[in-house]
């Protein structure tokens, strides 16, 4: 009998692990080919584009332009208003998960209900929300006036200052969501046994609560930054023209200039930011998971 | 290799059929299963009769589970053939073998209610409305659960969940039904019940049951018979009577008996009986009669009740009581064994007239209680 | 449970902070809904003389907001509909098969929610424009399904994970076949994450802005588009009223989702769980 079976033994196996298989490709095809067809192709063509010059040989010439002149100063802005950002959604996301963390499961509902609420309404809503909260009569300036601080009204649009504030307030929802996942994670009791040894709160903070926090710290931060770096909406209603960011430069040059190849290269010019970000974000995560693993064994 | 095949119901297992048994015999031949090159079944083959309690007792890794999955047919073996009636379903997907399957997780339909989980089935099968509504309030009511039909799953206990499991696959009346671990998520004492509990409806419906469990007790207490799984082996497929009184094997001796095993050499036969030579203490041992030549290594294995403690001239050894623990009725022994330091043997007498420690005790065991394995046979 | 302890100062410094980045996020949502029954339509707050003029004249006649609903409304319909296919599949693709290169796939559905909309939208644009596609709905809601299908994919993997595959192997042994199974005990079980992946879906659509903005004509101007349009060169005071309205509808909409949710769990959670709307606020959560 062992003799017998024992020639054609993996057949039926075989049969059924690619049953599954086939289902798997099958089920799979719709969406790969969608995204392969309508995201995929499209970032190529913009590549190939961006390489093109008008009589279609190869060229430099639009990452040339894009890094000179006027191109280099928006690329600076982006940069700086994007990390001026990261920084403040940053800080304001660590206060405010921290709080949140120590908040009674009730309140700390209602808290993320508030933080997580406004990042599903359109952002150019809650754009024009600042646009009137922050005019000459608007909120902020008429209460500063109420209180007598001097020099208001103050002008807080059109200006950096409004971008930032805009932009932070679109990327809070983020920053908060991860840290306050993060700090759930921490245990609370590892601060408790620093302190019977004698650690004084700052020092808990520094030498133990810290460093518990920092990937993720890292991770938010690069995050709001990354997503900062495309962004489009806030800046150019809320800002001047010293604060144009790249997709208004893509978002000009494609629908006013007609300029192809110039959007192309941006677009290519950002998109390897944002990849060079996210392959920071992974580093960061898998520095966290691994130290984690150590600290484990 | 492992081919205990040919049933030999026993007295026990006839008097557990009724005459109007539902369920059907199944037929396992040379069933084989490996995941890369790890062999989880190997060649197994067994026979089922109608109505037979079956249980497939093994540790985890023994391919209880796998033999069962391939029944059922959630894994394709790799050779062989399962055969239920004398329907060959080797092939057959699940859905079509009408098996009944009761899990260890329940897996009790969370958006249906209890009547619609225990119904689901019969309305697979066209049955009508009115029989269906009869055919669910009886069955609940023999699981004793009427009344419970208009719940959700999440709304009942542990064990009531496990019960309208069980409802679910009975409701149906398929010809044989797998259990895997059913009871392995409740506790103790609503184990106990419920294993006489399905033990009487498996009775009274003269259902085809095969139950896999890593729990002895609840293997003897079930069973018409019993299949001893070990690395994929089917070590001995027997009633719990003739597995606890002669196992074939050392495994099966320690696993079922948690026997105490003395190494000896065979002297010789005399009539009914067979005497070793001890190794340890030099005594003599009379056991029944083995098959076996004179001269062969022998592990001699007896269980720790079938051991009694005596005179110090009557036994086959003697040694000294260094622990005796009182456990209700009986009394645990540990006893060190003159010339030797083998581990202390240990002995279970009931309590009163157990030894005290420090006593010093002849060891004996009736023939009949002693079963001899050959020493190059593993265990 | 050992925990430092709370001083008094600590506390009230707590909430004060906490209160404070809070009003900063819900304030200008506030603002909006406050400023839109104010007869000044513009930067005044709080207003003087409450009035439901902006309301009306968004429905008058000559006003462009019906038209940019509507179109919004159909390609959200139709962005939603292309999205639930794609989830549905590739969600069983992705939970329940054997799939060479599974986590290609995965990176590959993730791409369109790291990479910058922007990008995404500049290169629609640049296979829309050749095929003479520019101001077509379908184009736009084909457009749009590549930032909402990611999404209903990623909920429906966490529906379908969430669902015990061994339920379908005990309706297997009974005699279940597989379209059975899919219809009585798999799609009862996902109904909420299938809704909850439609609302999102059609969310996503209803409020994109570069892709819109990129493939639209003048004949086909979505909402988020006109109130763009509105915001920067037509000042046109409805606006007001039209953003306090996508404000009610997303509300609405996750309300929705937290109902069926709660519904589909049993009712054993909480309305509020901060589970029930972060599990779903950061679907991407898991790529980075």
């Amino acid at each position: 009998m062992a003799a017998l079976t024992a020639t054609a033994p993996a057949r039926p196996r075989k049969l059924l692990a690619s049953r599954k298989t086939r289902v798997g490709i099958l089920y799979a095809l719709p969406v790969v080919v969608y995204l392969l067809v309508l995201f995929i192709y499209p970032i190529f063509s913009t590549l190939l584009l961006s390489l093109k010059s008008a009589d279609g040989s190869f060229t430099l010439h639009w990452y040339v332009e894009a890094l000179t002149g006027v191109n280099l100063s928006v690329l600076i802005t982006t940069l700086r208003i994007s990390a001026e950002t990261a920084l403040l959604s940053l800080v304001f996301g660590f206060l405010l998960a921290n709080a949140i963390s120590r908040l009674k499961p009730l309140w700390a509902g209602l808290a993320m209900l508030v933080v997580v609420v406004p990042h599903f309404i359109s952002a150019l809503v809650r754009t024009y929300g600042w646009i009137i909260m922050l005019g000459d009569k608007g909120l902020v300036n008429e209460s500063l006036a109420g209180l007598s601080a001097p020099g208001a009204p103050y002008q807080l649009l059109y200006n950096e200052l409004g971008v930032v504030i805009g932009t932070t307030s679109m990327m809070l929802p983020y920053t908060v969501l991860l840290l306050y996942g993060v700090m759930r994670g921490v245990d609370r009791r590892l601060l408790a046994a620093a302190a019977s040894m004698g650690a004084g709160r700052v020092t808990i903070f520094r030498r133990v609560y810290l460093p518990l926090v920092a990937p993720g710290l890292a991770s938010a931060g690069l995050l709001s930054f990354i997503l900062s770096l495309g962004y489009y909406i806030t800046p150019a209603l809320m800002g001047g023209p010293n604060q144009t960011m790249i997709a208004t430069l893509i978002n000009q040059q494609v629908t006013k200039d007609n300029q192809w190849n110039g959007a192309a290269a941006q677009g290519v010019i950002l998109l390897l930011l944002t990849l060079a970000g996210l392959l920071l974000v992974k580093l960061v995560s898998s520095l966290g998971a691994s130290r984690k693993k150590r600290s484990a064994s | 290799m492992a081919e205990f095949g040919v049933a030999t119901p026993s007295v026990e297992v006839a008097g557990g059929k009724p005459a109007t048994a539902t369920g059907k015999s199944l037929s396992v031949v040379a069933l084989r299963k490996t995941y890369g090159d790890v062999v989880a079944v190997d060649e197994a083959s067994m026979e089922i009769a109608a109505g037979e309690f079956v249980t497939f007792l093994g540790s985890s890794g023994s391919g209880k589970t796998t033999t069962l999955m391939m029944i059922a047919g959630f894994c394709e073996p790799d050779s062989g053939t399962i055969t239920v009636g004398d329907r060959d379903v080797t092939r057959l997907a699940p859905q079509k073998r009408n098996l009944g399957f009761v899990f260890q997780q329940y897996l009790l339909f969370p958006h249906m209610t209890v009547s619609e989980n225990v119904a689901f089935p019969l309305t697979l099968r066209g049955v009508a409305k009115d029989e269906i509504r009869r055919r669910v309030g009886e069955t609940l009511e023999i699981a004793g659960l009427s009344g419970f039909g208009g719940r959700k799953p999440r709304e009942l206990s542990g064990g009531q969940q496990q019960r309208v499991a069980l409802c679910r696959a009975l409701v149906y009346r398929p010809p044989v039904i797998l259990m895997d671990e059913p009871l392995g998520a409740l506790d103790k004492k609503l184990r106990d019940q419920l294993q006489v509990e399905i033990k009487s409806i498996q009775q009274e419906l003269g259902l085809t049951v095969i139950y896999v469990t890593h729990d002895q007790e609840e293997a003897l207490v079930m069973s018409d018979r019993i299949a001893v799984m070990r690395n994929g082996l089917i070590e001995q497929f027997d009633t719990p009577r003739e597995l606890f009184e002669r196992p074939r094997t050392p495994f099966v001796a320690d696993f079922l008996g948690a026997a105490n095993f003395l190494p000896g050499r065979i002297e010789k036969h005399d009539g009914e009986h067979t005497l070793v030579r001890l190794e340890q203490s030099g005594g003599l041992l009379k056991a029944r009669r083995h098959d076996l030549t004179s001269g062969t290594e022998v592990k001699v294995a007896v269980q720790p009740g079938r051991l009694r403690a005596c005179a110090t001239d009557d036994g086959f050894c003697t040694g000294t009581v260094e622990t005796a623990t009182y456990v209700g009725t009986l009394v645990r022994a540990g006893v060190r064994v003159d010339g030797g330091d083998a581990p202390l043997l240990r002995l279970e007498v009931p309590a009163g007239r157990g030894p005290v420690a420090g006593e010093r005790v002849g060891i004996t065991a009736y023939p009949e209680d002693v079963n001899l394995f050959p020493s190059e046979q593993g265990g | 449970m050992m925990e430092l302890r709370k001083t008094l100062a600590g506390r009230i410094a707590l909430t004060a902070v906490a209160t404070v980045i809070l009003l900063f996020l819900a304030l200008p949502i506030v603002v909006i809904v406050v400023t839109s029954f104010s007869s000044n339509a513009f930067a005044q707050f709080p207003p003087e003389v409450w009035t439901l003029n902006w309301y009306k004249a968004l429905f008058a006649d000559g006003s462009k907001w019906p038209a940019a609903l509507s179109l919004s409304a159909l390609i959200a319909a139709l962005s939603t509909v292309f999205s639930l296919i794609i989830g549905v599949t590739a969600a069983t693709a992705l939970t329940r098969s054997e799939l060479p290169l599974r986590s290609a796939v995965y990176a590959l559905v993730l791409g369109p929610l790291v990479i910058p909309q922007i990008v995404t939208a500049l290169g629609l644009f640049l296979l829309f424009e050749p095929a003479a596609m520019l101001g077509s709905p379908l184009a736009i809601a084909l457009g749009h399904t590549v930032l909402a299908s990611p999404i209903a994919v990623l909920i429906l993997i966490a529906t379908l994970r969430g669902i015990d595959e061994r339920l379908e192997d005990a309706a297997a042994s009974m005699g279940a076949g597989r379209l059975t199974i899919a219809r009585r005990i798999t799609f009862p079980l996902a109904a909420p994450g299938m809704i909850a992946a439609a609302i999102f879906s059609f969310i996503t659509s209803f409020d994109e802005f570069y892709i819109s903005q990129f493939l639209s004509s003048v004949d086909t101007v979505t909402l988020p588009v006109r109130v763009y349009n509105s915001l920067t060169f037509e000042i046109d005071p409805s606006v007001t009223a039209v953003s306090a309205i996508l404000i009610a509808f997303a509300i609405l909409a996750l309300g929705l989702v937290a109902l069926v949710r709660w519904l589909g769990s049993g009712r054993q959670n909480s309305l509020l769980s901060v589970e029930t709307a972060t599990g779903v606020a950061t679907p991407g959560g898991d790529a980075i």
